[in-house]
């Protein structure tokens, strides 16, 4: 009796262990990535701390806040921000209106509608590096369709990303026809989301659709072309595929964005503490912008699981 | 020994309590009936004997073992839930078996077991279909036979019947009781129709905002409500309520209706010169010839049909509104002027402050007293 | 909106064709020339009337292209082999770690769940090579540069958030009720984890191991600085092809339909969900 009685009592502490570490357990793994990613994290921020070559490692030692001053005070620096801003403001500035017009124009649930939302996620699921080389291929001075056609209107030697002129124009292009269909099915879906009974009480009273578009479909969209609009900030202020892959940055210090400069001062220049410099002041700006999105993405989130 | 015993529950949401020490023993073989309004805790006290949500506060004991860290599963209890929850990727004869499964039958005890409940609540003929290719009733059936399905000792069944619809409701009314006493185990049900409560419970336990209000059985809680709120949940049509201060004269206590004296209780004397709301079943109001003692004049104002009884809608001579209530077969005034009695030394007394009953006093002494 | 004017319709007729044509043209014209001769790219004008010839894809798929000059190895094929190993492998990894978390943090509520899953999440959107080129420096000390498991490990970190993130919401989404009536049948958590909530999340997992697919085969940046010639995928893989064979555009182009084939026809394939995973488990289309 005495001996049930233990082990029964023996079975349920098991028992209670197992049930309170058990989320523990379960997510430990997700919190050792969480962890891997911290470590590297917290490097980052002592190599920036630090005169730290890889050519010279006898010259290593922690220098403080210098070499963050040294940034600030080089005009590379300012350029790197000024090109990434650049950078960031069109594609993200022109994504969001050609978005939200093909989303408007593909708003019907039609089957050709419906057909072309789904060719369009095409350029979407290309890997961004390859989608810089198909352009890359295409405005080909020799044989490039593009510079075809621009040679057709007229224009001779137009030369693309090889040009400091025309460089940024080509990568925002590229980075246009990859992430335009992101911010599209946001707000597609965005829009087939909206209750109907404001625009059918609207089109009983003739209401003007102008008037329509800005004073209910808009403010009715705006969580979504947030949470749109802010995640494409994140990843366009960013952006290294594309340029890398298109120009490493080139013609000079033309498309020098900030994680293109920060890997050539890394494998080129061997500054170690000057790229980590760079990249912890993009983090910094990253950051910020992610808590905005991250607090607008919650927020939809909630939206969305709710009314299933 | 006990069913179920429960002392002194707490359980907090954030910073909401939904049950502030809830104490309560079921007997072995006994079916509760947890009634109340939504929000009043009841479907998070199944939760917390079920083992599925933990008390902040007390102890669960079944079968007088402490549930603590006791999980789910080890606590032989069958349940079934409001919305039916049954597992949309498996058909119906395996929604029922999991219980069975679990207890590691063999195949053939299994689908013994499926189809001793499947027959009993006429559901053998879908068992293969999937929940919802199930009707409404059907999966409340197939629900209640999962909960059933491995004779568990404890049934929790959370007003298994709130989403099925009138006819079914009806007839599952009738049927329960009966299934219940088939199956002997303890039994907890929750539910928001005082009727159910009355056709189901050995006794009611009534809850309000996470405390029991009263328990007891459904004619205690019928007849002598502990308070004017629970008063009003239980009957149909609802209890009328009229504000009144008892008075007393050398007849006894009584207070005035229309002018007109009705003696009450001569228990509650001490309850005169309170202020008091007096509640009258519409049951124990009927209509009467102008002529007899005591009658009310009113006017009618409407009448409605309710099943077997016919409910009247009066007003008295200062507006007041009653509703009277005779059965279905019984002559009445269709309309204009008509006069009721009350039976009015049935009629409950309650505190207007508080709302509690005000409970005639059976002391033979203090009754003399009063009538000298 | 029912009263459209036939110039409404040209309109937007319109419209839609110089969308389709802008988003559709390049994939379609790097298909033509992945079946042309370097003479009948190099024509001008360039006409579209050519005849095909497979020769850009036997030479890539044999790793010998033969040329005036004379032969050159191509290792294109290992750089594809590279990409479905990778991709794979980080799928299953963060699938096998992510799924019992994101079930985790959707049914239990304990403390710092919430800190963990948003480190992951703020992670997502932090500059890659913050943490990849410290880790390039770690990898070399601990001898996972330029080691399969290194990089998938690193890949982790698009998958992993994703999966998470994306699962989470499938397993909310599950009544708690569902698995509440499981256990009180007599099963234990782990029984219900597996015969009520992974079946009924299902789709949703399947749908995140895709995607997770996509993003870890189109990354580009972690294998360029972690990986050496022959463990890196595609992406990389394409652009040191580029710089090497540099004239070769039929092979190029036919490397590069190979390269997004795959994803392509993935992405048509989990269409229904892909608005899901890219707003990360916000948006429902």
């Amino acid at each position: 009796m005495a001996a049930t009685a233990e082990m029964d009592s023996l079975a349920r502490r098991r028992s209670r262990i197992g049930t309170r570490a058990l989320p523990y357990l379960l997510s430990l793994p997700a919190l050792l990535v969480c962890i891997g990613v911290l470590i590297p994290f917290f490097t980052a921020v002592y190599y920036s701390l630090q005169r730290y070559r890889l050519s010279q490692p006898w010259a290593r030692e922690m220098n403080w806040g210098e070499t963050y001053w040294q940034l600030l005070t080089d005009p590379s620096f300012w350029n790197t921000l000024q090109v990434s801003l650049s950078y960031t403001v069109l594609t993200v500035g022109l994504q969001l209106v050609l978005g939200l017009g093909i989303a408007l124009l593909l708003q019907k649930r039609t089957r050709l509608n419906n057909f072309v939302s789904i060719l369009l996620l095409l350029p979407l699921m290309t890997a961004p590096a390859l989608a810089a080389l198909m352009w890359k291929l295409m405005t080909d001075p020799n044989f490039g369709i593009l510079s075809y056609f621009v040679s057709l209107i007229g224009i001779e030697d137009f030369r693309w990303a090889s040009s400091p002129d025309t460089a940024l124009l080509t990568v925002v292009l590229v980075d246009t026809w990859v992430y335009t269909p992101f911010i599209m099915i946001l707000l597609l879906a965005g829009l087939r989301s909206l209750p109907r009974q404001p625009f059918e009480a609207a089109a009983l009273d003739g209401v003007p659709r102008s008037f329509v578009f800005l004073r209910i479909t808009l403010p009715m969209l705006t969580p979504y072309i947030l949470t749109a609009a802010l995640f494409r900030l994140l990843e366009s202020i960013q952006q290294f595929d594309i340029i890398y892959a298109m120009t490493q940055g080139g013609p000079g210090d033309t498309l020098m964005v900030f994680q293109v400069e920060a890997y050539l001062n890394f494998f080129q220049s061997t500054n170690v503490g000057r790229s980590a410099a760079l990249l912890l002041i993009l983090w910094a700006i990253t950051f910020a912008i992610s808590n905005l999105f991250i607090k607008n993405w919650l927020r939809l989130r909630e939206r969305t699981h709710e009314e299933v | 020994m006990a069913g179920v015993e429960l002392l002194d529950i707490v359980k907090r949401f954030k910073n909401e309590t939904v049950l502030e020490g809830v104490t309560l023993t079921v007997a072995e073989g006994e079916t509760l009936v947890l009634f109340g309004p939504s929000g009043a805790g009841k479907t998070v006290l199944l939760r917390l004997i079920a083992g599925v949500v933990e008390p902040d506060g007390g102890t669960v004991r079944l079968d007088g073992r402490d549930m603590r860290d006791v999980p789910p599963e080890l606590r032989n209890i069958g349940m079934a839930f409001q919305n039916f929850a049954l597992f949309p990727h498996m058909n119906a004869f395996d929604n029922i078996a999991s219980p069975l499964a679990a207890r590691r039958k063999t195949a053939e005890r299994v689908s013994e077991g499926v189809e001793r409940v499947a027959r009993l609540l006429k559901i053998d003929q879908v068992l293969t279909h999937r929940p919802r290719a199930l009707s409404n009733g059907q999966k409340q059936r197939t629900a209640l036979a999962r909960a059933l399905a491995a004779s568990p000792s404890l049934l929790l069944l959370d007003d298994p019947l709130r989403n099925v619809d009138a006819k079914l409701r009806f007839e599952m009314r009738l049927e329960l009781p009966r299934l219940l006493a088939a199956e002997g185990a303890t039994t907890l049900y929750v539910t928001q129709d005082y009727k159910e409560a009355m056709a189901l419970a050995d006794r009611i336990a009534v809850m309000f905002r996470g405390r029991i209000a009263q328990l007891g059985s459904p004619a205690e809680v019928y007849l002598s409500p502990a308070s004017l709120e629970i008063a009003r949940l239980f009957g149909d049509p609802a209890i009328n309520v009229l504000d009144v201060t008892p008075e007393q004269d050398s007849q006894g206590p009584f207070v005035r209706l229309s002018r007109l004296r009705a003696p009450i209780d001569p228990g509650l004397h001490h309850a005169v010169g309170k202020d008091c709301s007096l509640g009258l079943r519409p049951e124990a109001i009927r209509f009467v010839g102008g002529e007899t003692t005591g009658a009310i004049p009113v006017t009618i104002e409407a009448e409605t049909p309710l099943n077997e009884k016919i409910v009247t809608l009066v007003t008295t001579a200062r507006g007041r509104e009653i509703l009277v209530s005779r059965p279905s077969g019984e002559p009445g005034p269709a309309q204009g002027q008509a006069h009721i009695a009350v039976d009015s030394a049935h009629a409950l007394l309650f505190d207007r402050r508080t709302g509690l009953r005000i409970e005639p006093s059976r002391d033979d002494a203090d009754v003399r007293g009063a009538a000298a | 909106m029912e009263h459209t004017s036939t110039a409404e319709r040209i309109l937007r007729g319109i419209a839609i064709g110089a969308v389709v044509l802008f988003f559709i043209f390049p994939i379609f014209w790097i298909l033509l020339m992945s079946f042309q001769t370097n003479e009948t790219i190099l024509r001008n004008p360039p006409s579209i009337a050519f005849v095909p010839t497979i020769s850009n894809y036997v030479a890539l798929l044999t790793g010998r292209l033969e040329t005036a000059a004379g032969t050159l190895d191509i290792s294109f094929m290992q750089n594809l082999k590279n990409s479905v190993i990778l991709s794979v492998s980080s799928v299953a990894v963060a699938l096998l770690l992510g799924v019992p978390a994101a079930y985790a943090f959707a049914r239990h509520r304990f403390r710092g769940s919430e800190d963990i899953a948003f480190t992951l999440l703020s992670f997502r959107f932090a500059p890659p090579l913050l943490i990849v080129l410290p880790l390039a420096l770690y990898f070399q000390d601990v001898g996972l540069a330029d080691t399969y498991i290194g990089l998938i490990w690193v890949y982790q970190l698009i998958c992993l958030p994703l999966i998470l993130w994306i699962v989470r919401g499938y397993f909310e989404d599950i009544p708690a009720d569902v698995e509440y009536a499981y256990r009180i049948a007599g099963h234990s958590w782990f029984a219900t984890f597996r015969k009520i909530a992974l079946p009924l999340a299902g789709p949703g997992i399947a749908a995140a191991g895709l995607l997770a697919f996509i993003f870890a085969w189109n990354n580009f940046v972690f294998a360029l600085v972690l990986g050496s010639a022959d463990k890196q995928p595609v992406t990389v893989g394409a652009l040191a092809f580029v710089t090497a064979s540099g004239i070769q555009f039929g092979q190029i182009a036919a490397a590069i339909v190979l390269s997004i084939a795959p994803t392509l026809a993935l992405a048509i394939y989990a269409q229904r969900y892909l608005v899901e995973g890219l707003s990360l488990g916000a948006v429902k289309g």
